[in-house]
């Protein structure tokens, strides 16, 4: 590690956490991303690269990158794992055929060396869509119980009406607090 | 321990003096980690280090697009751009100081993160933060494609000039006396003052 890598460790650790947020395609990963951050919503397209947002929330600073989730893009996705303190997975849970490559795709990223330690939080996304899966019914095609390497928790949630998304940001960031800051 | 503070080189003759200085060791550690920093000041402000900039700004600088999105090519080459500014500082830092060993400062560094002020560190901070980064890219761009327009203002101007004047050619400002249309009036003002 060099200079300036470790510079910027140093200063991560002080008040910063990097949450990457991934999931299969239209998912709702960007539309998450910029509902919590009270950006318009009506104007989304596919992402074919990757958006950050950094943003002061309960006192951090966050810095959330959002990888585009296609087929095609999900080899890009461990060029972004290095230091991320969060991982926030999205699912469409109203797509019920992909949920198996969905499961696929999350049990494969938590064997990744370098988002051990990684808080997860599991948004089960569209609720407000006719033929959701609950947040139960994701939790169990998921096979989430099986994870016994990292932090986790799932939510029921809606990118479009905001429900339950201030909610998993917050237990999200306590649990990464809890885990790398010193209560001071 | 404090034999581990040095660095490596000329242990002997710095063991002596340590030895003498019997106590005060981490005042010496302090000195050369604070001497190490001051050459960090000095490299980054000198025109070399500019110069290596501009270079990388100048070949990558067309991938680089004004829009919310990254492409992922973005990120390989931030990564370059890291590198290459580890990779000189390090070189100069090691043509600068006898015997430096990078490892052993980063070692001191560790030892002192929550001690680390000043706009040196803000600066270095920089030079790994992706977002300042693209940042830097896109108003590199920006500028360039700022001064490409106005080379494309100088050539449209011209022929407006020809109308009332002579052929003149582009470059001879005085061509704009008493210019025909008030319109163009504020061309070859511009055009002057561009090239």
């Amino acid at each position: 590690m060099g200079l300036l890598t470790i510079l910027k460790k140093m200063r991560q650790k002080e008040k910063e956490m990097r949450l990457l947020m991934l999931g299969l395609d239209n998912a709702g990963k960007t539309t998450i991303l910029k509902k919590f951050n009270g950006e318009d919503i009506n104007t989304i397209s596919p992402t074919l690269g990757f958006n950050i947002k950094t943003l002061e929330h309960k006192g951090f600073k966050l810095n959330i990158w959002d990888v585009g989730g296609q087929k095609s893009l999900r080899s890009y996705w461990r060029n972004y794992f290095e230091s991320t303190d969060g991982l926030i997975w999205v699912v469409d849970s109203a797509d019920r055929r992909r949920l198996m490559d969905c499961k696929q795709e999350l049990h494969s990223l938590l064997l990744e060396e370098r988002l051990n330690g990684a808080t997860l939080i599991v948004f089960a996304n569209k609720q407000d869509l006719p033929g959701a899966l609950s947040a139960d019914e994701i939790r169990e095609a998921l096979e989430l119980d099986n994870i016994k390497t990292h932090h986790w928790l799932i939510l029921g949630c809606s990118a479009v009406t905001g429900e339950n998304l201030l909610y998993g940001v917050n237990w999200l960031i306590d649990d990464i607090a809890s885990r790398l800051f010193t209560m001071d | 321990m404090a034999t581990n503070l040095l660095g490596d080189g000329d242990h002997d003759d710095f063991m002596d003096f340590q030895e003498e200085l019997a106590g005060s060791s981490s005042n010496l550690a302090d000195r050369k980690f604070d001497a190490i920093i001051g050459h960090i000041e000095d490299i980054i402000m000198e025109d070399g280090f500019h110069s290596l900039k501009d270079d990388f700004m100048e070949k990558h600088y067309e991938v680089f697009e004004d829009t919310e999105e990254n492409k992922f090519e973005y990120t390989d080459i931030f990564n370059q751009y890291t590198r290459l500014i580890e990779k000189y500082i390090e070189e100069q830092l090691t043509a600068r100081i006898p015997a430096f060993c990078m490892e052993e400062f980063l070692k001191q560094l560790l030892k002192r993160k929550d001690k680390l002020e000043g706009e040196i560190f803000e600066i270095l901070y920089t030079f790994s933060d992706f977002v300042a980064f693209k940042e830097l890219m896109v108003d590199y761009r920006a500028d360039k494609e700022g001064t490409c327009i106005d080379m494309g203002d100088n050539l449209i101007v011209t022929p407006f000039t020809v109308n009332n004047t002579k052929a003149a050619p582009s470059s001879s400002s005085s061509s704009s006396k008493p210019a025909s249309g008030s319109s163009s009036t504020s061309g070859p003002s511009e055009a002057t003052g561009s090239s």
